[in-house]
């Protein structure tokens, strides 16, 4: 989900949440990471539990959760196949189980639903870290009460999952976390170019979209340079990316 | 303006409503009747996001696409006026707009734009985006036009509310979100596609949305499909759409 620089408060909300991170990331003395993440939005959103799923060769790994419960989801999500986060993994946008017990929710998922209520789960927020057809994981939110989250919270939650895409993003393309951007140019995927390119350099390399990501960015990274700068030059046909590995302008 | 083509663009707005409703398409016809209807050049659509933050859903073209994402990074320009006072705003001489938007007047003029209208989305007190009208010459827009582009708006802004009101925020939510993401895997699919037949971006696009079209798909269905393989992407030329290249 692309935020734009310079433009309301959300980009206000994720600086909070990077700061919240950070923040605690100092008071532990340990890195930022997903799992701090995690833990952050256990302590600053009016949920009873966080999970954040990676999605690895198509299976939903679990990488950090701050209760038991938010585990036992993860594991139903795999075991039965459907649930509100296989829903956000597949259509990339985000879904919002208020009320497990209710009659949609039941419908929806006749497997899941149940289960989810009987393990205790009252509502469950599944919000996708993707970037197009690249899908990372999900970041999910559970309540043991059902009822939706309320705007502000809402608003909160998706600040949490663009600082957890950003995190995994990084990971991905084995950048320092958070920091892969030595340019300062803040989050660049408001820029159409920075997809264009990678769908070009997915034909030029004969790679999957996530492939073409990361070798985007490592280049971006290598060069220090902007990495909207880099897919103008890709979209504009100035750059090819070459399958044995050197780069022709 | 031909009366007929106006009718069918309410029909078509009133259409994508009915069911299966895809926000991106939807937006884009809005974007699309108006440059064939009004006597503009370019149009360009912003939508408030969650967040409160403002993104470009559609655009008549690639510039216009550029040219909107330069009024949110630069945090000035007629369209964040429109939706941040809720009113139109119009600007009948670019060229001597500095004043009041110093970096937007002159991208604007260099792209080659002289006068411009930025319409509210709005109904009652609530405003969730703008829609953006560009024209090559200067002068003001007629009054009919910018009656028909209004009532456009309206129509478009009452069925994204409507929309919103069956399930209440959270459909919203879920749909403008998940046509974000959408957005990304047309680009992902555009930039493939013209790398594969090269073409350009524009015309990737025609190819995509005219296949698309032909076949009653949603737009980001086929982006998929095209990035996952499972549709070839040199079929996307057998129904290309010449008339239609905005996007």
């Amino acid at each position: 989900m692309a935020t734009v620089a310079g433009n309301g408060d959300g980009d206000d909300r994720s600086a909070q949440v990077r700061a919240w991170v950070a923040e605690r990331a100092v008071s532990r003395g340990v890195p930022v990471s997903v799992r701090l993440l995690c833990e952050t939005a256990g302590a600053r959103l009016a949920v009873s539990g966080v999970a954040l799923t990676v999605d690895t060769a198509g299976w939903p790994e679990l990488r950090c959760s701050t209760d038991v419960l938010g585990e036992w989801l993860a594991e139903l999500h795999v075991t039965v196949g459907e649930g509100p986060c296989v829903d956000a993994q597949r259509t990339g946008g985000p879904v919002l189980a208020g009320d497990l017990d209710g009659s949609a929710s039941q419908r929806r998922w006749p497997l899941f639903a149940p289960a989810a209520v009987e393990a205790g789960a009252g509502a469950l927020f599944a919000l996708p870290l993707v970037v197009g057809t690249i899908r990372l994981g999900v970041l999910a939110l559970h309540r043991v009460v059902a009822g939706q989250l309320p705007p502000a919270i809402l608003a909160d939650s998706l600040a949490f999952a663009d600082v957890a895409l950003r995190l995994l993003v990084d990971e991905q393309a084995g950048l320092p976390a958070g920091n892969g951007d030595p340019a300062g140019e803040g989050w660049p995927l408001y820029s159409p170019q920075v997809h264009q390119a990678t769908g070009m350099i997915s034909a030029q390399l004969g790679v999957g979209m996530d492939e073409a990501f990361v070798r985007l960015r490592a280049r971006a990274f290598a060069d220090r340079r902007r990495l909207a700068e880099l897919a103008a030059d890709v979209v504009a046909r100035r750059l090819r990316f070459d399958p044995t590995g050197e780069e022709a302008s | 303006m031909s009366d007929e083509r106006l009718l069918e663009t309410f029909v078509e707005l009133a259409d994508t409503l009915v069911d299966d409703f895809d926000v991106i398409d939807f937006l884009h016809r809005l974007v699309a009747g108006c440059v064939a209807l009004l006597e503009v050049d370019a149009a360009g659509l912003l939508l408030t996001d969650q967040r409160g933050q403002l993104q470009v859903m559609a655009s008549s073209s690639e510039q216009v696409r550029l040219l909107e994402l330069f009024q949110l990074q630069n945090d000035q320009g007629p369209c964040l006026d429109a939706f941040a006072t809720g009113t139109r705003v119009s600007h009948a001489d670019l060229s001597a707009a500095g004043g009041r938007w110093p970096r937007f007047a002159v991208a604007a003029t260099e792209a080659g734009f002289a006068a411009v209208d930025a319409l509210p989305m709005r109904l009652r007190s609530e405003v969730i985006g703008a829609l953006n009208l560009f024209r090559t010459g200067p002068g003001v827009l007629s009054g009919t036009a910018l009656r028909t582009a209004q009532a456009l708006v309206d129509v478009a802004t009452i069925g994204l509310l409507q929309e919103r009101s069956i399930r209440h925020q959270e459909i919203l939510t879920e749909q403008l979100q998940g046509a974000l993401n959408s957005r990304v895997v047309i680009e992902q699919a555009k930039g493939l596609v013209a790398e594969r037949l090269g073409i350009d971006m524009e015309g990737a696009f025609a190819a995509l949305r005219g296949y698309a079209r032909s076949r009653n798909l949603k737009l980001g269905d086929v982006a998929g499909a095209v990035i996952a393989g499972r549709t070839n992407t040199y079929d996307l030329l057998g129904t290309p759409d010449p008339t239609d290249r905005a996007r």
